[in-house]
């Protein structure tokens, strides 16, 4: 099937599985580390992918939630996040994803630094801008986290962020469900009201 | 494509993947402790975990229950309960903002107290903070009470500036009204048969005492006496020359 959708699997017991969207490997191989060292009372399974939909041969366990990496240099990592979008059955979105920006710390620095061009696909300036995915949570009502995956301490943090709501999403925390903690996560920037 | 799971137990890795479904608890408590309390504990989170599962899936079973109508309705009926399901949502919003802010504030108060406990009060900088808010509240306060007299008083001159407005409207209207009144009784009278008889008889009037006077005049110069002499001939003739049409 190439939808994915939340419930259609039965939950693995004390099993919680994350599934990390995104173009960037290394990033996403270095959070998924981290996020295994966080010390949780649930088992973490960690899944990473580069694109939707994913190969329907795998066995997999139910996906309790997806994290979409984007990296603000590259263009490409968007594209292939909002493709990846339309393989997401719409009740998914009541809280079970999320929207990592990564990226957005090096805005400042100048194209040719002193090591000569950077690594392939990354310009020195953010080639998406900040209100584009700004957006795009907006459209899709999704938690937005912005995180710089190269410093270990910042990894580290989100890294426990994404351990805590995955708990949430897997319902392994009594009276808080993936809905409440959405309605939870909306901050005054961008407040329920809107876009009625 | 996909990588493959990295994977990690709290416990022992034991067969979560084989074990899901069951009540297996023993086999998921694994080979890590025997001792009974931790047993326990994991008997307990699980019980909780499968508590809330089981509340998520019931809450979408009842999601899904509700189904829209199959009959075929009119197309302002479709409209109205549209709206009405939109209020609902409206309503519904609102009222989980408002609990969200009180929710908010008591959680704010609340640690707010706890923070106010340990410190002491009369050197924090909170109260500094504190008491600033205050007087900038009282500001807000006075500067509101007096733009809101203000305003009124902006409505008091408007309401008498319309009123006044209102009273020249009414009486330019009756100085209207008395204007055409009279034209139009000038124009009756002008126009009326009586005044057109009357005008005629006049012209004949004159007419009849234009020619007598001229008869009068003809029968003094042909008399050729010297009517210079006499104030009171003088007079007379003086009278007849007067023309009876300017008068």
């Amino acid at each position: 099937m190439s939808v994915l959708r939340p419930l259609d699997k039965q939950p693995g017991l004390n099993t919680a599985t994350i599934l990390l969207v995104g173009t960037e490997d290394a990033l996403l191989q270095q959070l998924a580390d981290s996020m295994l060292k966080e010390d949780c009372a649930s088992e973490l399974k960690v899944h990473l992918a580069r694109s939707l939909p994913l190969p329907s041969n795998v066995n997999r366990p139910r996906i309790d939630l997806i994290v979409f990496v984007v990296n603000l240099h590259s263009k490409y990592s968007l594209r292939n996040v909002e493709e990846s979008l339309h393989h997401v059955d719409t009740t998914f979105f009541l809280g079970k994803v999320g929207f990592l920006i990564t990226g957005a710390a090096k805005a400042d620095i100048p194209a040719r630094g002193p090591h000569g061009f950077s690594a392939a696909g990354r310009e020195g300036h953010c080639s998406i801008h900040r209100n584009t995915v700004v957006r795009l949570a907006r459209t899709y009502r999704s938690p937005l986290l912005f995180c710089d995956l190269e410093v270990e301490g910042f990894r580290a943090a989100v890294a426990q962020r994404l351990v805590r709501m995955l708990q949430i999403c897997a319902g392994h925390v009594p009276g808080v469900s993936a809905l409440n903690l959405l309605s939870l996560l909306r901050s005054s920037e961008n407040p329920a009201l809107e876009d009625v | 494509m996909e990588k493959q799971p990295g994977e990690q137990a709290a416990a022992e890795p034991a067969d979560s993947g084989a074990g899901g479904g069951e009540g297996g608890s023993p086999q998921v408590a694994g080979a890590q402790t025997a001792r009974p309390e931790d047993r326990l504990t994991l008997l307990l989170r699980l019980r909780a975990q499968t508590k809330q599962q089981l509340l998520e899936y019931k809450s979408v079973v009842d999601a899904n229950e509700e189904k829209t109508p199959e009959q075929i309705m009119q197309d302002k009926q479709i409209e109205a309960k549209i709206e009405d399901l939109e209020n609902e949502i409206e309503d519904v919003k609102i009222a989980f903002e408002i609990k969200k802010l009180a929710l908010d504030r008591m959680q704010l108060s609340a640690a707010l107290k706890k923070n106010l406990e340990k410190i002491n009060p009369k050197t924090s900088v909170l109260m500094d903070n504190m008491k600033h808010v205050l007087k900038l509240n009282k500001l807000i306060m006075k500067s509101h009470q007096e733009s809101w007299d203000l305003e009124e008083k902006l409505l008091d001159v408007r309401k008498k500036r319309l009123q006044l407005k209102q009273a020249s409207e009414s009486k330019l209207l009756e100085i209207q009204t008395e204007k055409n009144k009279q034209k139009n009784d000038l124009a009756n009278m002008e126009n009326s048969d009586k005044i057109k008889t009357i005008q005629q008889n006049l012209q004949m009037e004159i007419q009849i005492t234009t020619v007598i006077q001229h008869v009068f005049q003809n029968l003094i110069l042909g008399s050729k006496a010297n009517w210079a002499e006499d104030s009171a001939f003088k007079e007379t003739v003086l009278q007849l020359e007067k023309n009876l049409t300017m008068i």
